[in-house]
């Protein structure tokens, strides 16, 4: 215990320090990443665009006459089109949080480090 | 190296090793640890506010005093509100850094979050070190850190399996465990003390070391999460591992009343629990998705009004979480399956009541919920027909266009499965000289636009629907009813939805009693759905006596069984237990004499109770012989009346009313007759009972073989086709053949055996064949009865009498010589005791009716029976 716990209180907080930027660009980027995947997959699944895109010339509503078949067409056009820019959007929002997860800590640390230099 | 290679524990992850130290110091600096961890994030989220707070403030200052914050100088100018703010952004940073990858240190075990495909795939090099110290939840550490505290209190020189047996038990996982097992720790209290004492004392200054056996528990224990797929090693695989590990501990819980195979199957229902909310969990995410309405997710479906007003929608039911999750069956939902998959073909499901067909069903719902299901049910709806109501719905005439057009919507839809249970409802419906609905609905079938899963019994198919056009559209697929351990399983699946609707626990005990009793004793419905109504009801129960929260224990599910059976299951209580040892006394009270007759009866009925006879057959086959009014019929009515409570809880069947072929029929009932037969239908409603058959030499031969069957196999098979147990049942016959025979011999002076080998060698052989009589447990003799014992029963008969007269309020005495005379009068040797009855009617009963319809005696007045036959009026006086 003697020897023990200072080494660890060495390796433990001082080994964090060095430790952060590799684990913030590395698993926890991969964590981050995976995190907004998992989110897309969940919504592009709850958008169905595979059994939409498979049933385009499916007419809705079990309409078959040809009225039908166009008006549904034409809906599940719009519909795909509309999910797709929500999920797009999404995608972007996701992409602008990774952006913001990776270059918080650089800006945080570049903004300390001028004003400290400015300062003097 | 070399070292933890020779002590590796192979398995399919590699070769595991324990590699962390278990010692003192390493348990305090664990401790330190997570105290410097937390101190740490603390002092790190302190500064990250108190630099924010700092950074608002300066910011709030500068605004107010009109520096413009919103250009790109104002942040690279050296200010001190973006200094503080940046710090505590670079702050929060490094904490959640922190809190990631600092607090949650146990690793993942290898098969976490995989499906059950992805696992089955991945192969480990067999000679990869595995060191299992990490996979170790915090839980486990601490029951291993208390296991070495303990230990060390006792000064034991070795840390063993009984001492992380002992740690785990008095932990939170043991205290589940102990709940669940219904177990009381007094009772393992001191024999654990005693074996936690055992082993080589500490020597001063030394440290216990961690023994060979308990590292191997410590690494079979990852081997156990492993294999129940759990996220870490958690304290109840400890519990398990040191108790498989240990014979002295599972001796001890033996010897407490917990057989070691109770405590496995614990383990497996705490962890089937925990699995199932883990898995309710993915389940809901899937659910989600899953439209909310009759509506499919392609949009393609069309409104279904008709078919919407006689069934229900199970893919709707089990995405708003109201059907339980389908444990077992792996090999019936794979066989369904594949039967739609190969060609979408319809489907029967083909069981008995009760055995899960319905289940089935529903675990088809919640996987098509998931979408965990072939291509041809993937976006589609489960739905339920309710044949009845659909063929009662109005003109029987138009039930075959009610069911054209509920096709015709689900034809329209597109996206529906129909489910059908009791589908033989449908053969002779609707047919008034037309085609009956199952006909139709086999042609509409052949068409192949839509699918059915159809349920029903194995008589409904064989009688009903194999040979028929309808039969031949549906491809089989049995469902037999599980063995007591999947049923076992089954239930523990279940049992948390019951749990939670009563509030209240189920022991292990409870269930596997339910399991085991249903099985034998309410055989009308199957298991496991019998068992689990059991259960249902001894939940009620137990709530009732014991408020919520109660633990329901064999014991409340035994009660249940009893009230429905009227067979005692219980524990036999004291009162009990001093009424079957003392049964004889109780017996000999109505019967005189006859000792090895009355014998006999009170050792097969404690054979019953303490349940070590042979379940398969009745209590026991008894047939009495010997002349008539010796106490045959009396000792099965005493009997009735002494163990199973009445007189009448006796089938008393007068063989002579049997003596055609035709009388078969009476007591099985006929085919298709639901009223089932005299003696099948008695002893289906009440299983435990005394079936008497007297007269027995008179019955038809065919009844004869029938009872061949009821006493060698306790059971008989009813003109329905059910099948009725007749293992609780004391069978006894009587009969007089051979009367004379014995009454030539007791006149000899013949020994009893002497008698019963003449008569089973020659009297009766022309009248019962070798083999009926070698059936019976025992052929027992009733001697003719002396002088002696027709005074003794005349005693028996004016002590009910006197009964009689004393609700009167008038007492009633005999002298001992007017008991002789009235014996006297009532002995012949013919008819035993049976002119008894009449001679104290004629001479006793009637003189006094005519005392009391003169009014010559008055409540209170004693009558005496004189000699000669006179009664004399004793006046009360205060």
């Amino acid at each position: 215990m003697a020897v023990e716990y200072p080494a660890f209180l060495v390796s433990d907080l001082l080994g964090s320090v060095l430790r952060f930027p590799l684990w913030w660009y590395g698993e926890g980027f991969l964590r981050v990443t995976g995190w907004m995947r998992t989110k897309l997959a969940y919504r592009w699944k709850s958008y169905a665009f595979v059994i939409w895109m498979q049933n385009i010339l499916v007419p809705m509503y079990g309409q078959y006459d040809w009225s039908g078949r166009l008006v549904s067409f034409i809906m599940r056009l719009v519909v795909l089109v509309a999910r797709a820019i929500a999920f797009i959007a999404e995608a972007v929002w996701y992409a602008f949080l990774t952006a913001a997860y990776a270059m918080l800590p650089v800006i945080a640390a570049l903004l300390f480090i001028f004003n400290l230099a400015a300062s003097f | 190296m070399s070292d933890a290679l020779e002590q590796a524990y192979p398995s399919k992850d590699g070769l595991l090793v324990w590699r962390a130290p278990v010692d003192a110091v390493a348990f305090e600096l664990r401790k330190a640890k997570t105290a410097t961890h937390a101190a740490f994030h603390l002092v790190l989220a302190l500064l990250m506010l108190a630099f924010f707070g700092a950074s608002v403030f300066f910011f709030v200052q500068q605004a107010e005093a009109g520096t413009s914050l919103f250009n790109l100088a104002f942040f690279f100018s050296g200010n001190v509100a973006v200094i503080w703010l940046s710090l505590s952004a670079l702050i929060g940073c490094f904490l959640g850094f922190r809190l990631y990858a600092y607090t949650d240190t146990v690793t993942p075990l290898p098969g976490w979050g995989k499906t059950r495909a992805q696992r089955e795939q991945e192969q480990a090099d067999p000679n990869r070190i595995r060191d299992v110290a990490p996979y170790y939840s915090d839980a486990a550490w601490e029951c291993l850190r208390f296991a070495y505290d303990l230990a060390v209190k006792t000064g034991k020189d070795e840390l063993r399996p009984v001492h992380l047996f002992a740690s785990a038990l008095s932990g939170p996982a043991g205290g589940i465990f102990m709940t669940r097992l219904g177990m009381d720790f007094d009772r393992v209290k001191e024999g654990l003390a005693a074996l936690v004492r055992e082993g080589r004392p500490l020597e001063a200054n030394a440290q216990p070391a961690l023994s060979e056996e308990a590292r191997i528990v410590l690494l079979h224990a990852y081997d156990l999460a492993r294999e129940a797929d759990r996220r870490s090693v958690g304290a109840i695989e400890l519990f398990l591992a040191a108790f498989e590990a240990d014979q002295a501990i599972q001796d001890l819980i033996d010897a407490a009343g917990y057989p070691p195979a109770h405590v496995r199957h614990v383990a497996t229902w705490v962890r089937m629990q925990e699995q199932l909310r883990e898995e309710q969990a993915k389940f809901r995410a899937l659910a989600a998705l899953k439209p909310s309405t009759a509506m499919n997710r392609s949009m393609t479906a069309r409104q279904t009004p008709l078919l919407d007003r006689f069934s229900e929608d199970l893919t709707l039911l089990a995405r708003n979480g109201y059907v339980a999750p389908l444990v077992g069956r792996e090999r019936e939902m794979e066989e369904l399956l594949r039967a739609i998959e190969s060609g979408r073909r319809s489907v029967a499901l083909v069981g008995e009541t009760g055995v899960g067909k319905s289940a089935l069903v529903e675990g088809l719902a919640r996987r098509m919920v998931e979408e965990d299901v072939p291509p041809e049910l993937f976006d589609r709806r489960l739905v339920s027909v309710n044949v009845a109501q659909l063929i009662a719905a109005g003109d029987p005439v138009l039930a075959p266009q009610r069911l054209l057009s509920l096709l015709n919507e689900v034809a329209a839809s597109g996206n529906i499965i129909l489910v059908m249970h009791g589908i033989e409802s449908l053969v002779g419906a609707g047919s008034n000289g037309g085609l009956d609905l199952a006909e139709t609905l086999s042609s509409e079938l052949e068409k192949g636009y839509f699918l059915v899963i159809a349920t029903l019994t194995p008589q409904a198919w064989t009688g009903l629907l194999e040979r028929r056009s309808l039969g031949s559209k549906l491809v089989r697929v049995d469902i037999a009813e599980p063995e007591s351990e999947e049923a076992i399983s089954i239930i523990m699946g279940r049992s948390g939805y019951i749990e939670y609707q009563n509030k209240v626990y189920f022991s292990y005990g409870a269930i596997e009693k339910a399991v085991s009793l249903a099985g034998r004793y309410l055989r009308e419905v199957r298991l496991p759905e019998s068992a689990l109504n059991v259960l249902k009801e001894a939940a009620v129960l137990a709530r009732g006596q014991r408020g919520e929260r109660a633990l329901v224990t064999d014991e409340d599910v035994a009660r249940v069984i009893h009230d429905k059976t009227n067979v005692p299951v219980e524990a036999v209580t004291s009162s009990e237990s001093d009424k079957l040892l003392n049964l004889e006394s109780a017996l000999h009270g109505r019967v005189i004499g006859q000792d090895e007759a009355v014998t006999a009866v009170a050792q097969a009925m404690r054979r019953a109770r303490a349940e070590i006879r042979e379940g398969r057959r009745p209590i026991a086959n008894f047939l009495f012989l010997g002349p008539t009014g010796v106490g045959k019929t009396e000792l099965s009515k005493a009997l009735a009346a002494e163990y199973f409570g009445s007189e009448k809880m006796m089938v008393r069947l007068d063989m002579s009313e049997y003596q055609n072929q035709d009388a078969v029929s009476r007591i099985i009932g006929k085919p298709g007759d639901d009223r089932g037969g005299l003696l099948t239908e008695a002893v289906r409603k009440n299983p435990f009972t005394i079936v008497l058959l007297d007269e027995l030499e008179k019955a038809h031969p065919d009844i004869l073989t029938l009872f061949l069957q009821v006493m060698d196999d306790g059971r008989l098979t009813d003109g329905v086709g059910r099948t009725i147990d007749f293992t609780n049942v004391v069978l006894i016959a009587t009969s007089n053949a051979g009367t004379q025979y014995i009454q030539d011999e007791v006149k000899k002076g013949s020994s009893i055996d002497h008698i019963k080998t003449g008569l089973l060698e020659q009297e009766l052989k022309g009248i019962f064949r070798p083999e009926f009589l070698n059936r019976f447990d025992a052929v027992i003799v009733f001697k003719p009865l002396d002088l002696d014992a027709v005074t003794q029963i005349a005693h028996l008969l004016l002590g009910s009498v006197a009964k009689r007269m004393e609700e009167k309020g008038i007492a009633f005495r005999a002298e001992d010589e007017a008991v002789e005379e009235l014996a006297r009068a009532g002995f012949d040797p013919l008819f035993g005791a049976r002119p008894l009855r009449r001679v104290i009617q004629e001479r006793v009963e009637n003189q006094l009716a005519d005392l009391i319809l003169r009014n010559a005696v008055h409540r209170k007045d004693t009558i005496v029976l004189k000699a000669g036959g006179q009664l004399e009026v004793e006046p009360y006086h205060a």
